[in-house]
């Protein structure tokens, strides 16, 4: 039988915890060094399906820019779905991730999409306010994740699984 | 293009090669590998397994078509090294070449993690500059309200010692020489009773105004005790009646029903409330009445003073309770400080003041004091009892979970109880309660995370954050993720009663 696989991308400002997400994700590991991710690093994950089906995330790790320029489009191509990170204790992070989503869409067809807003653990510093993810949620799955402990990880790749479902 | 000759050729051949150390890999339309050439070993591919290498590169050309020329830089592969990787297509089959860039990769990640880190240490730096002139703002402000209190203590002080410690002092004295030197009948007994009752009085009173300029924040303690209502009233009429009999007005102070045994009050400072409230009213009115009741009303004791007196126009009623008012109601005399007591008194028993006037007309003073502490708390109105409150209590030790749930048993609310963030969540998600009682150190993601999610999933409820930490930015940070109230540990329970009364009237 022929694997089903996806290829999903991490987008979002640097410094934002993409490469941390992945690690929670596909290791369960988590490092606090701040290691600044150039290039493209691919990982994957077999996915069970609510209804059972298997889904391969392939999940490309890119550097975080607050725009996509050239070398991001190339590495964008073929991707069925789109994580966008941003952290909660930069606002700002999540506004380069909205406009990352605007971008990216002018590129893909129609790609699936989860927002994570990270640092969960950090919460007493977050510049985001509740009301404002309650509003995006309106268009657009969104979770407040922590790449330290782990909260809302499984659950967003999850639920990007299951945008993806063949 | 001319070309170079041939030994350039060769040298620029064999040193971008040297660099570079390229691996080919040519794979059919189907991914099969059909030929591996080049530097195997530098490649980690000594000799005989790709299937690893291969496999990564099946995931990474997923979705990218393999008829094209492709070229994906500074690609890390499963070893941790790092490579550029160029599709090349050739008829039917197709090529990967992949070129170590490992320095290249090095060079480019210091540079990049440099200028990175620089821009996250100017967001922290900047952030910090906030947090410390708001910081600043908040001592200068904090230091000006100090400076004023200060003025206003010294002024206090001084008016004490001249209006009231003085002219005390010589009462006490002359009623020590006549208590001594007589020989009363029952009639002058009775009045020196009085007059010692009424200046011992008056002493506690300036006591009591001494304390108000020590502590700016109302620090003074509250003693609770059970309240004879009866006798506090026929107490207020003994000291009163003499003095509107001597204005000509009629003064009428009654008692209604009493408190329940269980409900405490301070006596003290209630009786001194009343008797600046009683004072005030004499003092503005010229003629007619002045009316007083006490009783005990909807689980709270209500003390109302009317009069039939100068009344109070609306640009005033702000000033009247500020020390030292004199000029806000015209017409008498005295210190200014009685009405500001007042307030600082019935703030400081977490009660009620209330004002009606109307110029020429009179005024009513209301104000409505809750029980300090009982037997039992303030009872929840009886609507919210008959709806039936729930509350989710978040705490991840039982011993405070336990306690928190037979305080609220009492208030008649129902309970349910989670440990982490998480199960606060999931509780929340299963039916939602009226209120949600968190605290803030959590096992894992703190009260406060749990709290955010809760209203940036849509979470309407009460939310009640409770925390050991007493400082303004815990509360702030509290307040900030979506709690309607934030309590410090150890709880005050009549505080806490009241917070649960209003979280639950939310809508």
């Amino acid at each position: 039988m022929t694997e089903i696989a996806r290829k999903v991308c991490m987008l979002g400002d640097f410094g934002v915890g993409k490469t941390s997400l992945v690690a929670r994700y596909v290791r369960n590991t988590f490092s606090d060094k701040y290691l600044t991710t150039v290039g493209v690093k691919v990982d994957s994950r077999q996915l069970q399906l609510a209804d059972g089906a298997g889904l391969k995330l392939v999940i490309w790790d890119i550097a975080g820019k607050s725009v996509i320029d050239g070398a991001n489009q190339s590495y964008l191509r073929g991707a069925s779905g789109l994580i966008l990170v941003a952290d909660g204790t930069r606002e700002a992070s999540l506004r380069a991730a909205l406009g990352l989503l605007m971008q990216a869409r002018e590129l893909l067809p129609d790609p699936a999409c989860v927002l994570l807003v990270n640092k969960l653990d950090l919460i007493e510093r977050w510049e985001v306010a509740p009301a404002t993810l309650a509003e995006i949620r309106r268009s657009l799955p969104v979770f407040e994740t922590s790449a330290l402990s782990g909260d809302g990880v499984e659950a967003a790749f999850a639920a990007l699984g299951e945008a993806l479902r063949p | 293009m001319n070309r170079f000759p041939a030994a350039v050729d060769s040298y620029l051949d064999q040193t971008l090669r040297a660099r570079a150390r390229p691996l080919l890999l040519s794979f059919d339309a189907d991914w099969n590998l059909v030929e591996v050439r080049g530097d195997t070993a530098a490649n980690g591919l000594a000799g005989e397994d790709a299937r690893g290498l291969v496999q990564q590169l099946q995931d990474l050309f997923l979705g990218l078509p393999l008829d094209q020329s492709q070229d994906l830089p500074f690609v890390e592969l499963s070893d941790g090294r790092h490579a550029h990787v160029h599709l090349i297509p050739d008829g039917e089959n197709f090529h990967l070449l992949l070129l170590d860039a490992r320095d290249e990769h090095r060079q480019t990640q210091v540079q990049q993690q440099m200028g990175n880190e620089a821009v996250l240490a100017g967001i922290e730096k900047s952030r910090t500059l906030a947090r410390l002139r708001q910081i600043k703002s908040e001592l200068e402000q904090q230091r000006a309200r100090l400076e004023e209190a200060n003025a206003l203590k010294n002024a206090l002080f001084a008016t004490l010692s001249h209006e009231f410690r003085t002219p005390l002092t010589s009462i006490f004295g002359y009623l020590h020489l006549l208590e001594r030197g007589l020989e009363p009948n029952a009639g002058q007994a009775q009045a020196l009773r009085a007059l010692r009752r009424n200046a011992s009085h008056l002493f506690a009173l300036a006591e009591n105004l001494l304390e108000y300029g020590r502590s700016e924040s109302g620090e003074s303690l509250l003693d609770p005790a059970q309240l004879d209502l009866a006798q506090l009233v026929a107490d207020l009429d003994a000291m009163f009646q003499p003095l509107a009999a001597e204005k000509g007005l009629a003064l009428l102070i009654e008692a209604g029903a009493a408190p329940p045994e269980q409900a405490w009050f301070d006596p003290v400072k209630l009786r001194q409330v009343a008797i600046n409230l009683l004072s005030n009213a004499l003092r503005y009115t010229p003629r007619g009445y002045v009316k007083a009741r006490l009783e005990w009303r909807d689980q709270a004791l209500r003390l109302d003073v009317a009069d039939s007196g100068l009344g109070i126009d609306q640009a005033s009623r702000a000033r009247i309770f500020r020390p030292f008012n004199r000029g806000a109601q015209h017409g008498g005399r005295g210190a200014g400080l009685g009405l500001s007591i007042v307030k600082r008194l019935v703030e400081r028993m977490d009660g009620r003041l209330e004002l009606d006037s109307t110029p020429g007309q009179g005024s009513t003073f209301r104000v409505s004091l809750p029980p300090l502490r009982a037997g039992g708390l303030p009872a929840l109105p009886e609507e919210a009892k008959r709806r039936g409150l729930s509350a989710l209590i978040v705490d991840d030790d039982p011993d405070v979970a336990g306690l928190l749930e037979v305080l609220l048993d009492d208030l008649g609310v129902s309970t349910r109880q989670a440990g982490t963030a998480a199960a606060a969540l999931a509780a929340v998600a299963e039916a939602e309660p009226d209120l949600v009682l968190v605290d803030v150190e959590l096992p894992g993601l703190s009260g406060n995370a749990a709290v955010y999610q809760l209203r940036s999933q849509g979470f309407k409820g009460g939310i009640v954050t409770l925390s050991a930490n007493a400082t303004e930015e815990a509360r702030r940070a509290a307040l900030a993720a979506g709690a309607d109230y934030y309590l410090t540990k150890p709880l005050d329970f009549a505080q806490f009663a009241r917070v649960i009364q209003q979280a639950g009237r939310r809508d």
